[in-house]
């Protein structure tokens, strides 16, 4: 790999001593080509400059071309209905997120590789420690009312979101992080967020994975349903609560031309109709489809299968302050009983990725991959249970949810932990008792001494390594209790820099593989099914679905 | 007649109150709270408390008792917490959509069950009589979600004769709909067939035995004269009162057909409601149902009271 440094030097003028830093890691190899891109994209490097130098340094460069879809037609995709009214501020289910995401986009987006693109805003940088992220806002974009969309109209939607007293869903990412009053208008094009605390991860914060954040005229009605004003490809043509909706393409919309000139929306209640409406012929694209589910469709020729890879889980907890579970050696016994490829290959029919009990998944780019990955060992877990004084084993109870593999799950690891004497009973119930009133002492989830509950997609790990795990996270289900975790966490979010983030998260992994509060021993993917002829979708973990580009 | 139908009334509306009662303290004994499940388990308490006081979910729960059946009795049904829009728009859509399909059910199987029973009857213990029989039988245990899958795949997906989706188009017709509601109508006529028919059956076969039977054939009545009379008419009466407690089923217990076939009904509004803690909208849908009941059964009373005068004179009940 030759390295054309004079063309090097020209493009890290005026680059900041973050964005400096992390060109250095990538001359030097410390830093993977992908991990650049996705990096520096957070940092608010251009596309073109990431382009420029990573071909500087002779890497190729890939210029993905979307092969040009058929404008026109009418696309139908089914979905689940969405659970509550069409609402950004409050929404908090994926079949609203669905709804919103044809109307509304955020200033950024999370794509599928984990990358922070370019959406609403033009490019975005930081100041020096973290604690202030500028956003030029492109230019010309209009609601669908007809009005220029300004930084007035930023500044009020992220005051509206981390205002208590509105109710907002966002508030779960923004305490603690950005207040009422810290989204700042500098010029007509240019905003600036001042944090309560440094994050070196903030552009997510205002991406598509905090789906509340679509940015809404500032005159925001309270009836978002009728009219759904947002910026996006699509117009709300006909909303019915329950039943679909349809959506005609955006004239006047600032990206590339959206192709189907009108979209339809199917609600239903359960995947199996969907499925059924699919093959039928009824439907054109399933929004999402569970992987238990999707059996039957993955070899189906005459389908498409979009899978990208997300960080939900479903997460095991056992409680370090409660016997059995207050001698780590138990709790790592019980890590090292399951065999996780074959969790994968067979719980999962292959769409997952084998996690190593902490809430770095491999495809996070802070994720430190040196970590030994922890297998299956069951003479050191049966050693361990003896050391613990467990050698003749125990009964215990293991509480969860009946939610889409869960029930599955805890038969495997109910068999699995067999193997070393422990016999569990399972209490597998409803999600509502599960969840019961989400605070201690009046929820199954935060209470039992063992339970396995399901986490959502993230783009960034840092709320997943805060709420469960945290002395004062408010899902510690856990109940873990470490400064020295809680320190390391801190520190974490924090930093700026890519290298010092895979740093300190190698100490959190290590600490977390020792304590093993938590087993996360797959992280799976999230499933579109399409017609075989469909093109141009793209999807987030999250929920979101963009027809925008798509054609039959 | 005009006491017992007081009678009957005052009793409807004590049950209905008391349904009312019971959903309402059911629904609040059960863990969680409306704002809870509004924004799921991972929302902020603040997000939570804030939306519990915008609906007034977060007052004692006989505070929101008292409020919530002063409206129900002038007629204000509310507003869905889920939804924000008001409880009526969604109600009223969906029995319409339930009575359409019970409709579609009814036609179909009250004539062939009927039917299907007499003839039994009348061929007692031979092959009819033992082929009915077995099926009907076979066809109530096939579970409602294995026949409508069995019934979508052949007929929706492969020879694509039917809809999939039972929900048709804005502006269709009556003829159109009609067409959409045939397939989800048929797992509802299996299960009830064989029910229906062996009512009827045993009804006709005590009828058939009866003294007064052999009376009429004795003094010289023909055969289709006898059994439409004499037999028939005693024959049915059970009948009657099964059917009617099979029409609240047929319309307020049809969720997994719903469900299936995409299907916009009364089933699937309350079942959805009572996960989502969608209290306005359950009880209203409760409700309903409990009304329908109540009225079914008042009909079935008056028709039972039509055909059998022993009722009608003072006799117990």
């Amino acid at each position: 790999m030759t390295i054309n440094y004079k063309l090097l030097d020209i493009l890290r003028r005026g680059r900041s001593a973050h964005e400096n830093h992390l060109i250095d890691g990538l001359v030097r190899g410390a830093v993977s080509r992908r991990e650049f891109l996705r990096y520096g994209s957070v940092l608010g490097l251009s596309a073109p400059l990431l382009g420029g130098i990573t071909g500087a340094l002779g890497y190729g460069i890939s210029t993905a071309r979307v092969a040009a879809g058929t404008p026109g037609g009418t696309i139908r995709f089914g979905q689940i209905v969405p659970a509550a009214a069409v609402n950004p501020v409050t929404i908090a289910d994926g079949g609203g997120i669905t709804v919103l995401s044809q109307v509304c986009e955020t200033l950024v987006f999370s794509a599928p590789d984990l990358t922070a693109q370019p959406l609403l805003a033009e490019s975005w940088s930081t100041n020096a420690d973290g604690t202030v992220w500028t956003f030029k806002l492109r230019k010309n974009v209009k609601f669908h009312n007809g009005k220029v969309m300004t930084a007035d109209d930023v500044v009020a939607t992220f005051d509206r979101l981390s205002d208590p007293a509105n109710g907002s869903n966002a508030l779960s990412v923004f305490k603690g992080l950005l207040s009422k009053g810290g989204t700042r208008k500098v010029d007509d094009t240019t905003v600036e967020f001042h944090l309560d605390a440094a994050n070196g991860n903030f552009p997510y914060a205002v991406s598509t994975d905090n789906y509340n954040a679509v940015i809404l005229p500032a005159d925001f009605p309270e009836d978002f349903e009728a009219a759904m004003v947002g910026t996006g490809p699509f117009t709300l043509e006909k909303y019915t609560p329950k039943v679909g909706a349809s959506f005609l393409r955006n004239a006047d919309y600032w990206g590339a031309a959206p192709l189907p000139d009108r979209i339809e929306a199917v609600f239903y209640d359960d995947y199996q109709p969907q499925i059924l409406a699919l093959q039928g012929g009824e439907i054109d694209v399933i929004q999402q489809v569970p992987v238990l589910q999707a059996t039957g469709l993955l070899s189906d020729p005459s389908l498409g299968i979009i899978s990208i890879p997300s960080s939900s889980h479903s997460q095991v907890h056992m409680r370090t302050d409660m016997d059995p579970w207050k001698d780590k050696r138990v709790r790592q016994a019980v890590a090292l009983t399951l065999d996780r490829p074959k969790l994968v290959d067979g719980l999962m029919r292959g769409k997952a990725k084998i996690g190593n009990d902490s809430p770095f998944m491999a495809a996070y780019p802070s994720t430190d991959p040196s970590v030994p990955q922890r297998q299956q060992d069951l003479a050191q877990a049966k050693a361990l249970m003896e050391a613990a004084g467990f050698g003749a084993g125990f009964q215990t109870t293991l509480t969860t949810e009946k939610y889409l593999e869960i029930p599955d799950y805890a038969v495997l690891i109910q068999n699995a932990v067999k193997e070393i004497g422990i016999d569990l009973q399972l209490n597998i119930m409803d999600q509502g008792a599960y969840y019961g009133d989400m605070v201690p002492g009046k929820s199954q989830w935060l209470d039992s001494s063992m339970g396995i509950t399901d986490y959502g997609h993230r783009g960034v790990p840092n709320v997943v390594l805060q709420a469960p795990l945290m002395s004062t996270g408010t899902w510690n289900s856990a109940h873990f209790n470490n400064p020295d975790y809680d320190a390391l966490v801190v520190s974490f979010v924090a930093s700026l820099d890519l290298e010092a983030q895979r740093v300190t998260a190698g100490k959190i992994q290590t600490l977390l593989l020792d304590e093993t509060p938590l087993i996360q021993a797959y992280f799976y993917d999230f499933l579109t099914v399409t017609k075989a002829e469909t093109s141009g979708v793209v999807t987030t973990a999250m929920g979101h679905l963009m027809l925008g580009q798509a054609s039959l | 007649m005009s006491r017992f139908v007081l009678r009957r009334l005052i009793l409807a509306l004590l049950t209905l109150w008391l349904l009312s009662v019971l959903i309402f303290a059911g629904g609040h004994l059960l863990p969680g709270n409306v704002g809870r499940a509004m924004l799921g388990p991972f929302a902020d308490p603040t997000a939570v408390a804030v939306l519990n006081h915008q609906m007034g979910t977060d007052r004692p729960v006989l505070v929101q008792y008292t409020s919530w059946i002063a409206g129900f009795v002038t007629g204000d049904l509310g507003e869905s917490y889920a939804y924000r829009a008001p409880v009526a728009d969604f109600l009223i859509t969906a029995l319409l959509n339930s009575a359409k399909l019970a409709a579609v059910a009814f036609v179909l199987v009250v004539p062939l069950g009927i039917l299907g029973g007499v003839v039994a009857a009348l061929y007692r213990g031979r092959a009819a009589d033992r082929i009915l029989s077995v099926v009907g039988l076979s066809a109530t245990v096939v579970p409602e979600f294995v026949s409508g899958i069995v019934l979508i795949l052949i007929f929706g997906v492969w020879l694509r004769w039917f809809p999939i989706s039972a929900t048709w188009k804005e502006d269709a017709g009556p003829l159109d709909q009609l067409y959409h509601l045939i397939l989800p109508a048929i797992p509802l006529v299996l299960i009830l067939f064989g029910y229906i028919a062996r009512m009827a059956r045993a009804g006709m076969i005590e009828a058939l035995d009866a003294d007064y039977t052999r009376t009429a054939v004795l003094k010289g009545l023909s055969y289709p004269q006898v059994i439409w009379r004499h037999v028939l008419r005693n024959a049915l009466l059970p009948t009657i009162s099964v059917i009617a407690t099979q029409t609240v089923y047929l319309i307020g217990g049809l969720v997994v057909i719903e469900i299936l076939f995409h299907y916009q009904g009364i089933g699937s509004l309350i079942y959805t409601a009572a996960k989502k803690k969608d209290f306005p909208m359950l009880q209203a849908g409760v409700m309903s149902i409990g009304a329908l009941f109540a009225l079914t059964t008042f009909l079935a009373d008056l028709i039972y009271s039509r055909l059998n005068p022993r009722i009608r004179y003072g006799g117990r009940e």
